[in-house]
């Protein structure tokens, strides 16, 4: 029990940090490498509006939702927009961006320092919660269900709201929807803002489950995100949430039972078995874009 | 004799090397429903393509209202009231018949509810399948949708590519029958078909392009009567 919870509260991360991921890919077949340095950013800079100007995680959330955003901006304005029309537009893409991304971290690493950052010891409650003989805290509590709740809301844009109508339709045909007059350009920016808003949200809760952030943590996060879309099937949010729980649970209970060196061979190892079971993913359409 | 809605100037649109429209210059008068017929490949559809600021011309001028808006990006002018019904109905198939006809009137907030009514009204159909993808829709249904989808935008000049293709002589016979009567409520037309006479028949003036230009012009009463047009384009019926 207490290893499921725990499963939960990582998966819940990788799935926000999936679900923005693979928004940018379901409507602009576009994959963003950067996305994980928003996630590195994010934690540092939540670190240090909490550690320096003593804000709760309930206004700290928020600013980071649009810090992410904003870096979302960029990255779309800077690493694809240019691109636009290429032919290799597809790769040169995935290329600008790690190297947008690569210019993020250092821009950090110059700011903070290589050393590991960690929010102040009494910044948040400590309460203990049981649950069915599991014990978890608040916090935990929290990130769960501020993950959840951003990835309900997401969903929910999509499938009700205009923007989100104008996002299928140009994840669908982006010249049909240039034809009814949808400003391709401004939902494509949107889409952007919108997916690493939730990445860097995801990072600060990452921070707060283990009470640190580095540089380095997006790396690892990146092929993990990566897994969990192709798992869930590259460009479905739900997939993605699925996903991110299944490799959540798998790493957890692969460190208890098997050992944690073997963490990333359980997580990778389910990434190949439905490559090979099932290689659309676990919602995958046929076609391959889909939100 | 009116001022055009729409002018057209010595267009040239290209792709690469290759010139797909070379020179072309016509006019619709307001509330006339004018026709550019012509065979596979005369430019056809890239002349409505660089209208509607989906392609940008290499040269030549787009005035529309008596303003240049020859740079104008495709959405702000779907929301001047210049709107397509793109080659071969670009329905969003994944897409519900009503999120097709809300997409329609995306640059037409205020009014897009009340748009969306009449045309369930026009178009019965529709209203029935308004929960249904718009993939599942037959040909002409979709045919029906892509036309009440650009209306919902509340067009002043409605460019019409090619609505007849791969429909069956009854549904084609619906889509005129339906053209005709947005003509009818003051809507200019400019109409871009393969089906010569038939387009002809339902027009006020018609243009013949061959290999990106002009090649024959006139009232369309009397091309379908000019010998060199009946010859070369509209064969023996």
């Amino acid at each position: 029990m207490q290893q499921l919870l725990n499963g939960i509260f990582l998966g819940s991360i990788y799935a926000l940090f999936a679900i923005g991921f693979t928004l940018v890919f379901g409507v602009l077949d576009r994959l963003n490498l950067a996305h994980s340095a928003v996630f590195s950013a994010s934690a540092f800079v939540g670190i240090e509006l909490v550690a320096r100007f003593g804000l709760s995680i309930w206004v700290t959330l928020p600013i980071i939702f649009v810090f992410g955003g904003l870096l979302g901006l960029v990255i779309e304005r800077v690493a694809f927009r240019p691109l636009k029309g290429r032919h290799d537009a597809h790769f040169a893409g995935l290329i600008s961006s790690i190297a947008l991304g690569a210019m993020f971290l250092a821009l950090l690493q110059a700011g903070f320092g290589p050393d590991t950052r960690r929010f102040p010891p009494d910044a948040f409650p400590q309460q203990r919660l049981e649950f069915a003989g599991a014990v978890f805290s608040v916090l935990q509590l929290v990130i769960v269900v501020v993950a959840f709740a951003l990835m309900v809301g997401l969903t929910l844009m999509v499938s009700r709201s205009r923007l989100g109508r104008g996002m299928r339709a140009v994840a669908e045909n982006p010249h049909a929807a240039a034809v009814l007059g949808v400003d391709v350009d401004r939902v494509t920016a949107l889409t952007f803002a919108l997916s690493t808003a939730l990445g860097g949200v995801a990072g600060v809760l990452f921070a707060l489950n283990v009470n640190s952030a580095q540089i380095s943590m997006g790396s690892s996060i990146e092929l993990k995100g990566l897994a969990v879309i192709i798992v869930g099937g590259l460009g479905s949010l739900p997939g993605a949430m699925l996903g991110g729980l299944l490799v959540g649970l798998a790493e957890v209970f692969a460190v208890t039972y098997v050992g944690s060196s073997w963490r990333d061979v359980i997580a990778f190892g389910l990434l190949f078995s439905i490559l090979l079971l099932r290689p659309q993913g676990i919602f995958g359409a046929r076609q391959v874009r889909e939100i | 004799m009116s001022t055009p809605i729409l002018v057209v100037e010595d267009l040239v649109v290209a792709y690469g090397q290759v010139e797909a429209v070379r020179g072309v210059s016509f006019h619709a008068e307001a509330g006339a429903l004018i026709t550019l017929v012509g065979a596979n490949g005369a430019g056809k559809t890239s002349i409505l393509n660089a209208i509607a600021g989906l392609v940008r011309p290499r040269s030549g001028r787009v005035l529309y209202a008596g303003k240049d808006v020859t740079r104008r990006p495709a959405h702000r002018l779907v929301a001047d009231g210049l709107v397509q019904v793109p080659e071969g109905r670009l329905i969003l198939g994944t897409l519900t018949v009503e999120e097709n006809l809300q997409l329609g009137g995306w640059q037409q907030r205020s009014t897009q509810a009340a748009s969306i009514k009449e045309m369930y009204e026009r178009f019965p159909l529709l209203a029935q399948r308004r929960a249904l993808p718009a993939g599942a829709l037959s040909g002409g249904e979709q045919q029906m949708l892509a036309i009440a989808r650009a209306l919902v935008a509340r067009p002043t000049v409605l460019l019409m590519d090619e609505p007849s293709m791969g429909l069956a002589p009854k549904v084609v016979d619906e889509v005129f029958r339906v053209i005709a009567q947005i003509r009818s409520s003051g809507t200019t037309v400019v109409l871009v078909e393969q089906n010569a006479r038939r387009a002809l028949r339902a027009a006020d003036y018609g243009y013949v392009l061959e290999t990106g230009q002009v090649a024959h012009e006139g009232a369309a009463s009397e091309l379908l009567t000019d010998p060199r047009v009946v010859e070369a384009y509209l064969g023996l019926e």
